[in-house]
């Protein structure tokens, strides 16, 4: 029976893991994981292609992938692929989520239950779009949510058009199909068409086709210079990194002035071609020569590159996710049935989970060369990485299941939080200035943030006291006492890393604006959650509190927390605005509500408690002397 | 007496004057977003009583914006929480080795609240802004003002004559130093709005002489603004006494700068420029800037360094130096601790931050104290834990 159990278990968490790896490969004659490997640079850094294809389809559609109205799933990067090379085809895709059509007023446009469309099913109501655009509220933050819809179909279909035309001209079918031509006869209209230009300009007689010929491709060049989204166009050698790279309107342009057209441009023509000729042979012969050329101007780039793209396809953050709700489940169960063998086995499981977790964090912080917590995204991350090793430390002692499941419950809910923040796009964004400093990121930053983590997983921990004392009979005076340890130590680490980070915090401010302390939300915040911190710790050891006010408090520091961490950041104000943030209000609302009411529960009549615990308190009550008796002898 | 004493000792007092402090920093937070950083900073911290009303452009503000809800101020819980403190460790704590994690963390505690108290009466700061190739040896304050009468009679040096702005009050006679001259406000405006008389509003004005008699320049007060952004236009008229006789009264304004004419006041024989300009603050020392950077991420806006190489020189020339001042790498020199703040003029001019905190190192300190408690005091119970686990 144990092994049975310990199978199932860890066969199921095979399953997901394998089924993580599994969908990131992807069948095909065309070489998609070179191509995805292309290199572009975006946000001052060196992305792969697939990168970009995440994290535009993220901005349109909210998801990484693409369902066709025939039913087939395409990864972000053939959706690319599509986008640029056969954008006939990809005007048919649905990939604009629309959440509410009907709201939109546009006759005609909605289709029950479908809340994914297509370019060519907006293209009819481009202009009615666009007037509605020019009517709604400037200013982003005071949109209303009709204003809000109005407004991101717009920057996503302007946004759609512009890494559309990334790597090739304006233009249609025809003209896609001879690219590599108009490139030829582009240079080679040049010489003459400036000899023809300068005599028109002295007013002598000069060919009139031909100017017009070369004019025609500066003007569509130019334009394109202005469209083009991704600058794919590595400067020639040798390469100094701080350069600028090009769009591909901007080098065309450029070999005006006499510059040889970058190998980069051609390529990506014939790249083109092959690809809408359906040839992956010359597709992927192409693509290599890029690869080859990209790794001899960046000789140190490649690796990191390539670890991006792997780290995109296997979605760590995905995986360890599903094995936290595998936890839980087993830990749940555990309490009911088979304790021993279902919490050894979650125990594991967490491990495993937590090992994932960490591969993630540390692929970020290589890719980016950053500590791991630069922005909001990656301190969500952070903080239920943190959560997870002191679960898994609580459980190294305890051993009785409430580690684990919390802790993969406060790993959960945060990985989903920042599943939810990374639909802004890019989540490697580059530092400002300012905070351009590794050693403070990664110590007051990764401090403060891990004290986020224990803080959390204490009222979690104190939130569970709670529920289990109140509506369960089998809750006991052992379990009490050891959630109350447990909860007790957290805080005092909590506690510890909150004010050590909120001190070196103004040691940063005081190197870097010279003033230790300035009031400022964020650092008020973190000041509040060292407050919280050391009011339980008072309240403990002066006994002014008893178990349960404890864990009122340890649930009341969840809202301190939150507030610190996300409601600062709402109000439009403060040196620390850098992750500003207008929905999720309501979240934070709805969060905070659900602890008050946690809390007056956990402040109930002990009559009202059904568990053995409270049971006991309550005779204790009726009974004072022999209650006052009892607990001198305890 | 001794009751007195229990109560300020007790652990109760700690934890209600801690969860008042909750309260106090909150809304000293929400309450940024209407009055701005700095005047939130002085009703809220630097206050002994606060009361918090709800703002009337928050959700729901037509509804609730009767609510008040008074509170103690930062130097009265600060206050407390010290007496609190000192009080428990002279009837409680044995200094013991147990308890020295404990007392460690509390003298750093002590220490970061007396700097901070320190850092809010003595900390001066100032903004000085330096052309690339120019060199400047005094830096502005950003919200205090003050009303010169410049001397500029003598061939080498100016010599300035201050009154700060927050001893202009209406109908006090007051004195400018080493000159013969005194004054008296008439009016004082926090902040207004200056500009032409145009055809139709009223183009009287107190002024008698001066630019505000010769350019038609007329005041109308506004409410102060706390807004980082923004600059109050701190504007008086004053009129200026030789001995008892009035020489008249001169419209000045911290926004008639060096564009202006400069306002003259004749003494008989001596003559005086007058204004009303940010506070400035004179060092013995030129800072020169040689050469400004600032650098962005390849293909993007997004700044990723600025650096200002500067020299100083200094009238005693053996404290002459070259230093190059950027993000999170400050220039301490005399005292003084210049910031790479800003810039301005298409990157050719950089502004530096100048602040003289004399307290700067006791937060330090204090770390150091608190974090040597804190291992002391945790890791105590640590092992405790693991012995009892063990055992």
């Amino acid at each position: 029976m144990k092994k049975i159990i310990y199978l199932i278990v860890f066969g199921i968490a095979a399953l997901v893991v394998l089924g993580g790896l599994r969908s990131s490969k992807i069948d095909s004659d065309f070489d998609l994981a070179a191509f995805a490997e292309l290199p572009v640079q975006v946000g001052g850094r060196i992305k792969p292609l697939d990168s970009v294809a995440r994290n535009t389809l993220l901005i349109l559609s909210a998801r990484q992938k693409v369902v066709t109205d025939e039913g087939l799933t395409l990864s972000p990067i053939e959706w690319f692929l599509d986008l640029t090379m056969r954008p006939e085809l990809a005007d048919t895709y649905p990939v604009f989520k629309i959440e509410f059509p009907d709201d939109l007023g546009l006759v005609g446009l909605a289709v029950q239950g479908q809340r994914y469309y297509s370019f060519n099913e907006l293209l009819p109501f481009s202009e009615e779009l666009r007037r509605l655009y020019g009517e709604i509220n400037p200013a982003p933050e005071l949109r209303s949510p009709y204003e809000k819809q109005i407004a991101d179909i717009n920057n996503g279909l302007m946004r759609y058009h512009r890494v559309m035309h990334s790597l090739h001209p304006i233009g249609g079918a025809e003209r896609l199909d001879r690219l590599v031509d108009e490139y030829q006869s582009y240079l080679a209209t040049i010489q003459p068409g400036m000899v023809e230009l300068r005599k028109q300009q002295a007013g002598e007689e000069f060919d009139a086709a031909l100017l017009k010929r070369f004019i025609t491709f500066a003007d569509d060049y130019l334009k394109l210079s202005t469209t083009a989204h991704l600058r794919v166009v590595p400067p020639p050698p040798p390469v100094d990194p701080l350069e600028d790279w090009k769009n591909i309107g901007l080098e065309l342009l450029d070999v005006m002035k006499g510059k040889p057209l970058s190998p980069y441009v051609t390529s990506y023509a014939s790249l083109t071609m092959a690809y809408r000729s359906a040839d992956a042979e010359q597709f992927n012969r192409e693509v290599s020569e890029l690869r080859e050329r990209f790794i001899a101007d960046f000789p140190g780039d490649i690796s990191r590159v390539h670890h991006e793209r792997v780290f995109n396809a296997l979605q760590p953050f995905y995986i360890s996710m599903q094995l936290y709700v595998l936890i839980f489940l087993a830990v749940c169960i555990s309490w009911l049935r088979w304790p021993k063998e279902l919490a050894q086995a979650a125990f594991w499981v967490l491990v495993i989970a937590f090992l994932i977790h960490t591969s993630g964090l540390v692929s970020r912080m290589y890719i980016q060369g950053r500590p791991p917590v630069t922005n909001l995204y990656s301190s969500a991350v952070f903080v239920g990485w943190g959560a997870v090793l002191l679960g898994i430390l609580i459980e190294k002692f305890f051993k009785n299941g409430i580690g684990a499941a919390m802790a993969s419950l406060v790993g959960f809910c945060t990985l989903i939080i920042a599943h939810h923040l990374a639909m802004t796009g890019d989540t490697l964004e580059m530092m400002r200035a300012v905070l351009d400093s590794n050693f403070w990121l990664a110590t007051h930053v990764v401090i403060i943030t891990f004290g986020y983590s224990a803080i959390f997983l204490a009222g979690a921990l104190a939130i569970l006291f709670v529920l289990l004392g109140v509506f369960s009979s089998r809750f006991n005076k052992d379990t009490a006492r050891s959630l109350s340890a447990m909860v007790y130590g957290i805080i005092c680490f909590g506690t510890l890393f909150s004010l050590v980070g909120t001190i070196l915090g103004g040691i940063w401010a005081d190197q870097s604006w010279g003033r230790f302390w300035g009031w400022d939300p964020k650092e008020n915040g973190a000041l509040m959650i060292v407050i919280m911190g050391a009011i339980y710790l008072h309240a403990r050891w002066g006994g002014i509190c008893k178990e349960r006010g404890l864990m009122a408090l340890a649930i009341c520091g969840n809202i301190i927390t939150a507030w610190s961490w996300f409601g600062t950041n709402m109000l439009p104000v403060g040196l620390h605005s850098y992750g500003r943030m207008d929905s999720a209000y309501a979240w934070l609302i709805g969060f905070v509500l659900a602890q008050v009411i946690l809390i007056a529960t956990a402040l109930l009549p002990w009559r009202f408690w059904r568990s053995e615990f409270g049971q006991s308190k309550d005779r204790k009550e009726r009974m004072p002397i022999s209650g006052a008796r009892q607990g001198a002898g305890t | 007496m001794k009751l007195l004493f229990q109560f300020f000792s007790s652990l109760k007092l700690t934890v209600v004057l801690l969860s008042f402090s909750l309260l106090l920093i909150f809304f000293g937070t929400l309450d940024q977003v209407q009055y701005g950083i700095w005047h939130t900073q002085e009703l809220y911290f630097e206050s002994f009583l606060v009361v918090w009303a709800f703002p009337e452009h928050a959700p729901l503000g037509q509804y609730l914006h009767w609510i008040r809800i008074p509170m103690p101020g930062g130097y009265l819980l600060g206050g407390m929480l010290l007496i609190n403190l000192l009080a428990a460790h002279f009837t409680r704590f044995k200094l013991s080795w147990a308890k020295c994690g404990i007392f460690l963390i509390h003298s750093g505690l002590i220490l970061l609240l007396i700097s901070e108290l320190m850092t809010d009466i003595l900390a001066v700061e100032s903004q000085m802004p330096v052309d690339e190739g120019g060199s400047s040896n005094y830096s502005q304050g950003f919200r205090e003002n003050e009303l010169v009468f410049i001397d500029r009679s003598h061939p080498e040096h100016d010599s300035v004559h201050t009154i700060p702005a927050s001893l202009l009050k209406p109908s006090k006679r007051i004195n400018v130093p080493n000159t013969p001259l005194s004054i008296r406000t008439i009016r004082y405006h926090a902040n207004a709005e200056i500009g032409r008389a145009t055809n139709g509003s009223p183009t009287e004005s107190i002024a008698t002489r001066g630019a505000a008699v010769r350019m038609g320049i007329i005041v109308n007060p506004k409410p102060e603004t706390y807004s980082e952004e923004e600059i109050n236009t701190v504007s008086a008229f004053v009129e200026v006494f030789k001995g008892e006789a009035s020489l008249g009264i001169w419209l000045v304004s911290n926004v008639m700068d060096e564009r202006f004419p400069p306002q003259m006041v004749d003494a008989g024989d001596r003559s005086f420029e007058i204004a009303l300009r940010f506070t400035r603050h004179y060092y013995p020392f030129e800072i020169e800037l040689i050469d400004f950077k600032h650098e962005k991420y390849p293909g993007t806006e997004v700044p990723f360094n600025f650096s200002s190489e500067v020299k100083l020189t200094h009238q005693d020339s053996t404290k002459n130096q070259k230093a190059l001042i950027y993000m999170n790498h400050p220039l301490r020199y005399e005292g003084l601790t210049f910031f790479q703040a800003s810039f301005a003029n298409q990157d050719k001019t950089s502004i530096f931050q100048v602040v003289r905190n004399p307290g700067w190192l006791l937060p330090y300190l204090s770390v150091l104290l608190m974090g040597l408690g804190m291992c002391a005091q945790f890791g105590r119970h640590f092992f405790k834990f693991l012995g009892k686990q063990r055992g």
